[in-house]
């Protein structure tokens, strides 16, 4: 096996509010391989941004605090790092592009001058050719009149247009990690689809591997290696998209699956829900995070954290006591739109 | 944009028209009688007179108003000269349009400003221009000459004011946000708070004590006098020492301007900064690696400085009418002091200049900051 590119272990990422402190990345660990593809997906809250943020070192003190953890980049520990070598990495070998391209560029200066910036910044070049890369980069995402565009303001694009421009600064400096933080959730669908294709085959085309924070599945499902669903700050199941998607071993997982539409389900004439709601990360109880949500807790669920283990296929892990155990085939969804056992459904 | 100023600059003369009536109707309500202190004196009977034709006393409110205003806005002198005023406005308002049309550098805004100032300076300097704004009922001066004999009293005073202001402002609320919940945030805050809820006059007491009175009592030398603007032998001195009797009158005053409008700034500054730190485009800037000091200096500041930029602008039409208290507890020959005592007697030709010069300036200065907006704000259109 190759050495991973990026290695994340043990990784706790802690916000003290005025509610307590909220544990919103609670000991999770994984490892991408040069060029792969790895999804995360989870329900609003689970910890994938604050996931996304420690790797990039943007986890601001005294309000965040990644408490405990490595998180290896090239063998490298990132946590260790001072200020000005992780400035190098961040935008230069690391590139984020966020859910909201509306809001994430600088409105008073040009699309030309924020990209030259970076491109400058991070690469050994003038400021002429730092130009000529950035009309490159402009091009590379399909932006028509790239040469004149440059000397636009942000305001002057369209939200689809924008987020492009974020996805060429990302790429302008041929990173080898690219963590994409739901970049076409603010997007309207028919773009939504445009843009995703040209990112993934941008950054297929130089070797970039992508870490994509999403809560489409239908994208994981086309697009991703690998995946790891996230449940109130940890990862419950990780796998190959195969593994996920056609043997999911955590209830979770399958439940995340039911709520998928399904263009082929002739009987399933709407989306169910996972009855519940994700718990506070502030309080939480001891033993499965899931457990109140669970159609299979026992005793021991509400006792013990599960940690991830193998199940299913090889190399598929998943954090749950009962796995194996379970026959999830028995779940059905009640006329209630809950999650219960087969041979409990009454009708 | 010229179609823009031109829809403000009329929107802004039916306001003035609408200020000046309504402050015409006021004076006329509040009673007195502008001559009734005249007419106790039985040499002033000429006058009386004289006053009565000018003014149309003993015509109906409306025509006395027409009268005024036909006064008001009809200039007595109209040189040649004027011409450069007029061509250097008009070449700045060329120049900006070609300069926001054309110039791509950063520094596009205060090459914009610097043509302004410029425009103005010369323009003052050149303009030749007098208006019959009639006599004033106390001693019968000339209130035009009344009024611009103070005009450069209140202009020192404020703009000192607001230099100091703005210096220590900005900076500190900018300091604050970065430092957000620091001892020395927390200490700015208290500080703020402390300055906003003291009353002006408590301040200018306040410094004239102890600067001022004990002071010099502990040291024996004299740092600042406690009212006045400059010393009886002024002309007399040398140029150094005309330098130091200014200061000497001017920073009292000036400081206790400053203090409260300093902690306008800091305030608004620090609010404004921190809602510019936690924007997205900042944590876009974060991601890109730019180090800490080009991300607040460059993608923060920038932002932060635009409202701002309102605030100023509304503050120096305010500065035009005068500091009423200050100027009252400093003995500061400026507007302010004047308009006082021009409410105090009824002397409505004055009260009427100088309410309508702050009028002026308000609606000016309120353009102009829109016109500043644009300027360092790309996405805003003038429509
Ligand atoms: N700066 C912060 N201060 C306090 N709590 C925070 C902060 N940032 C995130 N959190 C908390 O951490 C938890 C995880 O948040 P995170 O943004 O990672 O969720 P997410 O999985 O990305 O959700 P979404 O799908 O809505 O983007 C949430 O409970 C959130 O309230
Ligand atoms: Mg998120």
């Amino acid at each position: 096996m190759t050495e991973p590119l990026l290695s994340v272990d043990n990784l706790r990422t802690y916000f003290s509010t005025e509610e307590g402190i909220v544990r919103a990345v609670d000991g999770i660990s994984f490892d991408l391989a040069p060029g792969e593809r790895r999804g995360v997906v989870g329900e609003s809250g689970s910890g994938k941004s604050v996931t996304a943020m420690s790797i990039m070192g943007l986890i601001e003190p005294p309000a965040g605090e990644i408490v405990t953890g490595e998180i290896l980049f090239r063998g490298q520990n990132l946590l260790s790092l001072g200020e000005d070598e992780m400035q190098d990495i961040r935008g230069g070998q690391i590139a984020m592009i966020f859910q909201d391209p509306m809001t994430a560029l600088n409105p008073v200066y040009t699309v030309g001058d924020q990209l030259v910036e970076t491109i400058v910044l991070h690469q050994d070049v003038s400021k002429t050719e730092a130009r000529e890369i950035a009309i490159q980069a402009l091009d590379d995402v399909q932006i028509p009149n790239a040469k004149e565009k440059l000397f636009d303001y942000p305001h002057q694009f369209s939200g689809g247009m924008r987020q492009r421009v974020m996805i060429a600064m990302g790429l302008s400096c041929n990173p080898e990690l690219l963590i994409a933080d739901e970049p076409t959730t603010a997007l309207d669908v028919t773009t939504q689809a445009q843009i995703m294709d040209l990112m993934l085959q941008l950054a297929d085309d130089r070797g970039t591997a992508v870490l994509l924070i999403t809560h489409d599945l239908g994208v994981v499902a086309g697009f991703c290696d690998t995946v790891q669903v996230m449940y109130a700050g940890g990862i419950v199941e990780a796998g190959t998209a195969d593994d996920i998607f056609y043997n999911p071993q955590h209830p979770y997982t399958w439940g995340l699956l039911g709520s998928m539409a399904r263009l082929d389900a002739v009987q399933q004439d709407r989306l169910h829900s996972i009855a519940g709601t994700p718990p506070s990360v502030i309080d939480l109880p001891p033993g499965c995070r899931f457990r109140p949500r669970c159609a299979f807790a026992t005793d021991i669920c509400g006792r013990i954290l599960p940690q991830l283990r193998e199940a299913g296929n090889e190399g598929q892990t998943v954090a749950c006591h009962h796995a194996d155990e379970m026959d999830l085939k028995t779940l059905a969804v009640d006329s209630s739109d809950r999650i219960v056992k087969q041979d409990e459904v009454v009708s | 944009m010229l179609a823009y100023i031109t829809r403000r600059l009329v929107y802004g003369l039916v306001t003035l028209l609408a200020l000046s009536m309504v402050v015409f109707g006021l004076l006329q309500a509040s009673g007195g009688g502008p001559l009734n202190r005249l007419r106790l004196n039985p040499r002033m009977q000429d006058l009386i007179q004289e006053l009565t034709e000018l003014w149309g006393l003993d015509k109906p409110v409306y025509q006395q108003y027409l009268t005024w205003l036909k006064n008001y806005v009809t200039p007595e002198e109209f040189g040649l000269q004027n011409a450069i005023p007029i061509v250097m406005v008009l070449a700045a308002v060329g120049g900006t349009f070609l300069i926001a049309r054309y110039m791509k550098s950063h520094w596009k805004g205060g090459v914009i400003l610097l043509m302004w100032v410029v425009a103005i300076i010369v323009s003052v300097a050149n303009m030749n221009i007098e208006f019959n704004w009639g006599v004033s009922f106390q001693g019968g001066g000339s209130v035009w000459d009344l009024v611009f004999s103070r005009a450069g009293a209140t202009f020192r005073l404020g703009f000192t004011a607001l230099f100091l202001a703005l210096l220590i402002g900005i900076p500190l609320g900018i300091y604050q946000a970065v430092r957000q919940y620091s001892f020395f945030d927390q200490l700015g805050t208290v500080g703020a708070f402390l300055m906003f809820s003291t009353p002006i006059f408590v301040v200018g007491i306040g410094l004239q004590i102890v600067l001022a009175l004990y002071l010099e009592k502990w040291t024996g030398v004299k740092v600042f006098y406690v009212a006045g603007m400059n010393e009886p032998g002024y002309g007399d001195l040398s140029f150094w020492g005309q330098m130091k009797d200014t200061l000497q009158h001017l920073m009292l005053p000036a400081i206790s301007i400053a203090l409260i409008s300093l902690a306008g700034y800091a305030r608004f500054q620090r609010a404004s900064m921190l809602e510019v730190l936690h924007s997205d485009y900042l944590r876009t800037a974060k991601a890109k690696g730019l180090p800490r000091r080009t991300i607040i200096v460059k993608h923060a500041l920038r932002n932060a400085l635009i409202p701002i930029v309102t605030l100023v602008s509304i503050d120096i039409a305010f500065i035009i009418g005068g500091a009423i208290i200050t100027e009252s507890i400093f003995g500061w020959p400026g507007l302010g002091s004047l308009y006082i005592t021009a409410i105090d007697t009824v002397d409505y030709p004055l009260v009427m200049a100088i309410v309508m010069i702050i009028g002026i300036g308000i609606v000016i200065m309120n353009i102009v900051a829109d016109i500043m907006y644009g300027v360092m704000d790309p996405r805003v259109r003038y429509e």
